[in-house]
């Protein structure tokens, strides 16, 4: 009935030791805890290196030093970030904590500004504009623009809430009340799912309940 | 009213021990609870369809963790059987560094099932670290990303990838994974490169992509298990695989979980206003 694989009886374990917690903390779950962090964190290091280091800066270096040693200048600025356990010289961190700051924002604001303000606003206009989607199409359209409208209401802090605003802003809170059930009811089912990939695991890959 | 007061009191293990037996019992029983694919499940789905077998790639890009498996590796799975059902080829890649052994290992599983060729149905072309680097690299050419592929043999030497320059040349770009990195997809290869983009994510992060789909920025979405469960209907609907249905077989405990908790919800409310009521001086 149960299964002959040691790597699934380790896995099987590690899962109910985990699942223990709910019960009270112990040291069993405590082992399983510590195994799974220092794992994580040994299988991280090994992909950094082999998927990082060694193919992108190791590799063109030896092979071809002359065309390739700019790639030690990020190289370098990188290993500022060792100087965190210096503490004479921890600020010298903000200079990589910079680099990557500046790229990160200087790459993301422009298409940001883009996908996720522009576009919003002119499907908000559109679908609350479109009189031939007519009926049901056109009534979603107008709540959705009221409630964009009234969500950002909402969040106008330059004046008072009161009178037409405080109206605004109420209407605004419903409609954020709304989204966050919606999330609330995502989280359960993410959660819930994570749970069922488990038990499905100990009943068909362990136990053999379940084929 | 006493009723109420002790079910606030109540200890919590109880509470897990329902939920657990609202996971169990359903995946015991098999109660096969009616499926109805949703809209945006349909909506990706149909992307892949409108595909033309043997021509461009669907590029897809696993990732996932291990920790996210039970809601994306059977999505995954599903698009993969589905691609290679209809002889729509595949580029396999990861952002993620566990996704790559997670990506290997279905593809290793699924490929027999269609007779797909390594190198001229799909290819599989690994981890690369970098998220946004990577996406945009491949939109300007997929060699600079991937100058080979995960196994080290040349990209050119492939006979599928012989045409693909960048996101031009391939369809539809799908990202199924638990992190942000969508957004990555959406913006640089979606906005900048004006790739059709599609997804799949866990239902935790997935009130997070709606607005792209209204915007007509995504061309659909799975959302966690029941997006899953929805491709994996579609696809035996289909009769592309025959194959069990691994995300199809949780729905049932998913919706009996949901509706505890639903209870547990209205219960809690009434015991809160219940005990508010007591509370006030008569």
């Amino acid at each position: 009935m149960f299964s002959h694989d040691p790597w699934v009886w380790i896995a099987a374990i590690m899962t109910l030791a985990i699942f223990s917690f709910l019960y009270k903390e112990n040291w069993f779950y405590r082992i399983a805890e510590h195994l799974f962090v220092g794992m994580s964190a040994g299988y991280a290091m090994a992909r950094a290196w082999n998927n990082a280091l060694v193919p992108n800066l190791f590799n063109p270096l030896f092979a071809d030093f002359g065309r390739n040693w700019p790639l030690l200048i990020p190289a370098l600025i990188g290993l500022l970030y060792i100087f965190r356990f210096v503490p004479k010289f921890s600020h010298l961190i903000l200079i990589p904590i910079a680099v990557g700051l500046g790229l990160g924002s200087g790459l993301s604001i422009a298409p940001t500004i883009q996908t996720d303000i522009i576009k919003q606003m002119q499907s908000a206009i559109a679908d609350a504009s479109n009189v031939s989607a007519g009926g049901w199409g056109l009534a979603w359209g107008i709540l959705s623009f009221i409630g964009v409208l009234t969500t950002l209401s909402y969040f106008f802090f330059s004046r008072e809430h009161k009178g037409a605003l405080k109206v605004s802003a109420s209407i605004g809170i419903w409609f954020l009340m709304v989204g966050f059930g919606a999330s609330f009811g995502n989280t359960v089912m993410g959660r819930v799912s994570l749970l069922i990939g488990r038990v499905q695991f100990l009943l068909t890959d362990w136990i053999h309940v379940i084929r | 009213m006493k009723f109420f007061e002790k079910l606030s009191q109540i200890d919590r293990r109880w509470i897990f021990l329902l939920v657990a037996l609202a996971v169990i019992v359903p995946l015991l029983s098999r109660m096969g609870l009616p499926d109805k694919p949703g809209k945006y499940s349909l909506q990706l789905f149909e992307a892949v369809e409108r595909i033309q077998p043997n021509s461009q790639p669907v590029l897809i890009s696993a990732d996932y963790s291990p920790s996210m498996m039970p809601e994306l590796d059977p999505m995954f799975r599903a698009m993969v059987r589905h691609c290679l059902a209809r002889k729509v080829r595949l580029i396999v890649m990861t952002l993620d560094p566990t996704g790559a052994g997670l990506a290997e290992d279905a593809l290793r599983q699924i490929a027999p099932e269609y007779g797909a060729a390594y190198g001229r149905d799909y290819v599989f072309l690994g981890y690369k670290v970098g998220a946004a680097i990577v996406i945009m690299s491949i939109g300007e050419n997929i060699r600079q990303a991937y100058p080979t592929d995960a196994y080290g043999t040349p990209i050119d030497s492939l006979p599928m990838m012989a045409d693909v320059r960048n996101y031009a040349d391939i369809p539809l770009v799908v990202d199924i994974a638990g992190s942000a990195v969508i957004n990555s997809w959406v913006i640089f290869a979606g906005a900048r490169y004006k790739a059709r983009v599609g997804a799949g994510c866990t239902a935790v992060s997935s009130a997070d992509y709606y607005p792209f789909l209204q915007s007509g920025q995504m061309v659909g979405l799975l959302n966690g298990m029941k997006g899953a469960s929805d491709y994996e209907y579609l696809n035996q609907q289909r009769g592309y695989t025959s194959v069990p249905r691994v995300a199809g077989k949780g729905m049932d405990a998913v919706s009996i979980v949901h509706l505890l908790i639903m209870g547990f919800i209205v219960l809690g409310n009434i015991g809160y206003f219940v005990a508010k009521k007591n509370a006030q001086p008569k």
